[in-house]
């Protein structure tokens, strides 16, 4: 049942029972989906490492550079950032796609190492043009829905639940996109084996360029729902992308679900293990749990199997 | 006969105009200070607050002639993070041989900058930085102004204790008190001093926890606050850990009866940029950004008058209790210490230093000044730390910031105890 | 001319970690070799020294890095956290039981080289980004680690050497001392490199390296070689931590087990050829006068502009100059590029 909180409401009592499961609840629940918002920052970072087999080391810093956007947009033309989102989607597209063709191209014929270096340059060169442009000050936006909605005794922010069902709503229609139309089987076949693909007639560079700036859009979008919800400054990527790394390899290189379960993962984990150990460990725990997913199931939760140990296509 | 005339009339003139010139070139070498912030980086913001509150100080100071007759120069070092903090030191010091150095906002900067400032025997004074660590290594020449890190908490303590505690109804033992801090030099030394410090006043903490800095989810720490259900919740974050705690507790409606937080983040005002009118009602303890004008000297009050005047002028805000301090040290450093230096070299400023004794009230904050010198009962170790570093709490309201404790440097009386519910907010 | 040295099968075997003979240096080599050492000796203005001492530093690092990064092919982003362990043991070996340092390093160098061994062992079986990856999150484990275990690494608020100059505490009033440490240091690392080249375990590496398959159809075990060359690498680094430790007396750990600070030491080593002896060398004598003069001189200007410059070059280095500087001079020279 919801009701908007403010409304006469029983409030917990000093029952041990009760106020533990409702924490536990309340936890699980926030987890879930704050995990979903991670994912759906991570589904690009997917796409692209499931494809082009690369990491793209500025990841943190598109999210940054959405986040702004949305702010921009939000403070200059007094919309909402989900109504910005009409704007930053397709800009982050074409954002992708410029530093695909300048940075990523020339370097994926050469040793990977390269790529993984060119993107950190990039990532520094971010966030130091964006200190330089707007400061080291944090913005935000006005909240939009000034209350949380209730589900039983959990609160939960308005916006997050809003990012939430944006999230679940993005994947089915990823889903959807690569399961049936032609594009999503070109990609299908490029992360099952790209020089077979190639063969078969897949225009696979092009599938590397539509990838790339299609990762670089869904960034766009979720930080449209990281807006409301965070603040940003320059540094705000560095946050955020060791995140996206975990959950991307938890869920599996290349799968859409995987990343929504990593993300529901990481979210989870970290709400629990902040709560009954200690706050100051909480990033410990994911990457305590990323390492055991390496050593025990290094192709991820939902990837493919040999990802990991057999390699790239160096 | 009319030829030695003449060579006896240009050596006078020359002797008359390298007089002249020694004169001018003496009473224009201008003192060189070396001032290291962070003017990029994470503690950027801050950093450049402060830098405009100390350029403030140096102009107004030429302005008032210098130094007897010499005017202050500053040299910039950008100190992002403690090891580009020890480079640029060593660099202003070696490069630009730099005999006095100052800064540096941030506890980390401070430990770094005067660590390296004391390897070459220079002396550095320190304006804000508060890590007790500071005086305590056996340094000769490094001397911190501002209040060490244990008595923001103390402050904190002392305000529930005398204050809040009456206005509750409750006695201190029935309080319940909650404590959270960052994990951060800062964060990590306030957080031990509360824990000392309420130990020895017999009053139990119920929540005593540190989070990471690069906590993006506030929502498991709300959570065990709100099982636990403090009265009072003291908190040391910075900027953006403040906001996002405010905002999660609003979502999660965790609400105290009142909430200090301490410097850092909370006592930034763009925080009311932020988080609106969420801001009012809150607590800080800090620097105090204004004082109760009666406890401050007559020609201190006028300094301090046109100190907020201009830095409002350029800010177009008030300043914030960190660069107030900084102004503070700064101007303390101005007209207490440099002139009665003749050489500036660190020896002799030292001395000069350890034998100041200005009561409370002599520095623009409030503060007066009185460093240790190996002769602290607490801490045979300790030197260069300041006794008389004012530290109070203030509130946010919606007229403004009012300092409310300790009673003496009180502008207003605290207002809104307890907190109003988030739903009344 | 070319880089690195020729191999001349002998009739002998001999031990698997002396150089075979007839390696040489090769006259580039010993030029550069000769100009830091005439750096040293003949004296920087003092702030260039604090330059110089950084720039051996790094060097030697990035030299460290390169055993398990370019001979070995274990690409990791976590050698800051091999850098911090070596750091810190040693301090805390000396401020909390008063041990020399002298003693300490190689304490703390073998220590490191056990938990790089154990890293190697964990993620023997990924690959690529995945082993990139795992290296991360182990460095920022342990970054959590030292930055909550208070009682042991004092936490934020870092742990301090005292400043008082004195050999058996290996600090040293004047910087050129410490010119002269990191200079020792370097040469000491840019010895084992090249022995490690020349000798049969290196062309082990080598070969895992190339096709980890076709090593061990021919009798290479990759999993020890690969372990070793990590453990090496992780001890020379915790070694190179120490002597960091003893220059800058302060230990943050927020700084010191960074991923930026990863990231440089493979920088250094992929800008100036990843895979070669002097490529480490060449990259650190590039980048880090321009880093740290970028700063001072830029730095109070405009916040941000010197990282935003470099950040630019580095990109454009790595697009045009895939195999670094010494990738570069040996196309110059018209010699093969060695393996």
């Amino acid at each position: 049942m919801l009701r908007p909180a403010g409304l006469s409401f029983p409030r917990a009592r000093n029952c041990d029972a009760t106020s533990g499961m409702s924490t536990l609840g309340q936890l699980v629940l926030s987890g879930i989906f704050i995990g979903g918002v991670y994912a759906l920052m991570s589904m690009g970072l997917t796409l692209i490492f499931g494809v082009l087999r690369i990491v793209n080391f500025a990841h943190g810093e598109f999210l940054m550079l959405g986040m702004y956007g949305a702010w921009a947009i939000t403070r200059v033309l007094g919309l909402n950032p989900y109504f910005a989102a009409i704007a930053i989607v397709p800009a982050m597209f074409l954002f992708g796609a410029i530093i695909h063709q300048l940075i990523v191209r020339p370097a994926l014929d050469k040793p990977h190492l390269v790529v993984v270096f060119a993107t950190m340059g990039l990532s520094i060169f971010m966030q130091n043009v964006a200190l330089m442009l707007m400061t080291a000050d944090l913005w935000d936006v006005p909240p939009i829905f000034d209350r949380s909605i209730a589900i039983g005794p959990f609160h939960f922010k308005t916006e997050l639940l809003l990012g939430f069902v944006i999230t679940i709503v993005c994947t089915l229609f990823l889903q959807w996109m690569i399961r049936a139309t032609y594009l999503g089987k070109a990609i299908r076949a490029t992360v099952q084996d790209g020089e077979a693909a190639m063969l078969m007639g897949i225009p696979v560079p092009r599938i590397f360029l539509i990838t790339f700036a299609g990762g670089s859009a869904l960034v766009g979008l979720a930080a449209c729902i990281m807006m409301p919800l965070f603040s940003v400054f320059p540094t705000v990527g560095l946050n955020f992308v060791l995140i996206a790394f975990v959950i991307v390899v938890l869920g599996g290189m290349g799968s859409i679900e995987g990343a929504l379960l990593g993300g529901i993962c990481i979210g989870v984990v970290q709400s629990i293990s902040s709560y009954y150990v200690a706050p100051a460990y909480g990033q410990m725990f994911y990457f305590i749990l990323f390492l055991l997913v390496m050593i025990f199931r290094p192709n991820g939760l939902l990837g493919q199997k040999g990802a990991a140990t057999i390699g790239i296509n160096d | 006969m009319r030829n030695n005339w003449l060579r006896l009339g240009a050596c006078l003139i020359a002797a008359g105009l390298t007089v002249l010139a020694a004169d001018r070139a003496t009473a224009q070498q201008p003192i060189r200070i070396g001032v290291l912030l962070p003017l990029t980086g994470p503690f950027a913001k801050n950093g450049i607050e402060n830098w405009e509150a100390m350029q403030i100080a140096r102009d107004m100071i030429n302005e008032r002639g210098g130094i007897n007759g010499q005017k202050i120069e500053f040299v910039n070092g950008d100190a992002t993070s403690p090891a580009a903090a020890i480079s640029e030191t060593e660099r202003l010091i070696t490069k630009e041989g730099i005999k006095i150095t100052t800064g540096s906002f941030a506890s980390p900067l401070a430990i770094a900058v005067s660590q390296a400032a004391e390897r070459h025997g220079v002396f550095h004074w320190e304006t804000t930085g508060a890590a007790e660590i500071i005086t305590r290594r056996g340094f000769k020449h490094t001397f911190q102004v501002g209040a060490p890190a244990r008595r923001y908490g103390q402050v904190a303590v002392d305000f529930v204790i005398e204050d809040l505690s009456k206005q509750l109804k409750k006695s201190v033992a029935d309080l319940r008190i909650a404590l959270l801090w960052e994990n951060r030099a800062f964060g990590k030394s306030v957080g031990d001093g509360i824990r000392a410090y309420t130990e020895s006043k017999k009053i139990k903490l119920v929540y005593d926890e540190g989070y990471d800095q690069f906590a993006t989810d506030m929502t498991p720490i709300v959570q065990k606050l709100k099982d636990v259900k403090p009265d009072i919740l003291i908190a040391i974050s910075f900027p953006n850990d403040a906001v996002l705690f405010q905002r999660k507790a609003k979502e999660l409606d965790f609400n105290v009866a009142a909430f200090i937080g301490v410097s850092a983040g909370y006592s930034s005002p763009d925080l009311r940029n932020s988080i609106g009118n969420m801001v009012n009602g809150l607590f800080v303890a800090d620097f105090p950004p204004k004082v109760n004008p009666n406890v401050l000297n007559p020609d201190i009050r006028k300094v301090a008058d046109e100190f907020y005047r201009r830095y409002e002028a350029k800010m177009k805000r008030p300043p914030a209790g960190h660069a107030a301090a900084g102004f503070s040290a700064i101007w303390a450093l101005f007209t207490h210490v440099l002139p009665k230096a003749k050489k500036f070299e660190p020896d002799e400023l030292r001395e000069i230093a350890l034998k100041l004794d200005l009561p409370e009230g002599s520095l623009v904050n409030g503060s007066g000044i009185k460093f240790t010198n190996f002769d602290w009962p607490e801490d045979p170790k300790d030197a260069g730390q300041n006794l008389r570093a004012s530290i109070g709490v203030w509130q946010w309201t919606p007229g403004g910031n009012e300092e409310v404790f300790p009673a003496k440097l009180a502008t207003h009386a605290p207002i809104m105890v307890p907190l109003p519910v988030w739903s009344s907010r | 001319m070319f880089l690195g040295g020729t191999y001349q099968p002998s009739g002998r075997r001999p031990l698997p970690f002396l150089p075979k003979r007839g390696t040489y240096a090769s006259v580039l080599e010993i030029f550069i070799f000769l100009i830091c050492l005439a750096l040293t000796v003949v004296g920087l203005p003092q702030n260039l020294q604090d330059v110089a001492v950084l720039t051996f530093l790094w060097a030697g690092l990035a030299l460290a890095w390169n055993i398990a990064g370019g001979y070995a092919g274990l690409i990791s982003f976590g050698h800051a956290a091999f850098f911090g362990i070596g750091a810190y043991t040693s301090t805390i070996l000396f401020v909390h039981l008063g041990v020399t340092p002298w003693v300490g390093i190689w304490f703390g160098g073998v220590v490191t080289a056990a938990i790089g061994a154990l890293l190697a062992l964990i993620c023997a079986r990924l690959r690529g980004p995945f082993f990139i990856l795992s290296t991360l999150a182990a460095a920022e484990v342990v970054r959590i680690a030292a930055l909550n275990w208070a009682s042991l690494t004092g936490g934020p608020e870092g742990l301090s050497i005292p400043p008082v100059p004195s050999l058996a505490s290996m600090v040293f009033a004047s910087k050129a001392a410490y010119v002269i440490m990191m200079l020792v240091f370097l040469l000491a690392v840019y010895a084992i490199t090249k022995c490690l080249e020349a000798s049969r375990y290196g062309y082990y590496l080598f070969s895992v390296r190339d096709d980890a398959d076709a090593a061990s159809a021919a009798g290479v075990n990759p999993l020890t070689v690969r372990t070793a060359a990590m453990a090496l690498s992780a001890g020379l680094t915790a070694i190179g931590g120490s002597l960091f430790a003893q220059y800058f007396l302060y230990l943050d750990p927020t700084f010191i087990i960074s991923p930026e600070l990863s990231f440089q030491f493979a920088l250094l080593a992929a800008v100036g050829g990843l895979g070669t002896a002097i490529g480490p060398v060449l990259g650190s004598l590039l980048i880090t006068p321009m880093s740290e003069l970028l700063r001072s001189y830029l730095g109070n200007q405009a916040a941000g502009l010197h990282l935003v410059i470099y950040s630019a070059l580095l990109i454009a280095v790595m697009l045009y100059f895939p195999g670094g500087i010494a990738g570069a001079l040996t196309r110059i020279a018209g010699g093969k590029r060695k393996p």
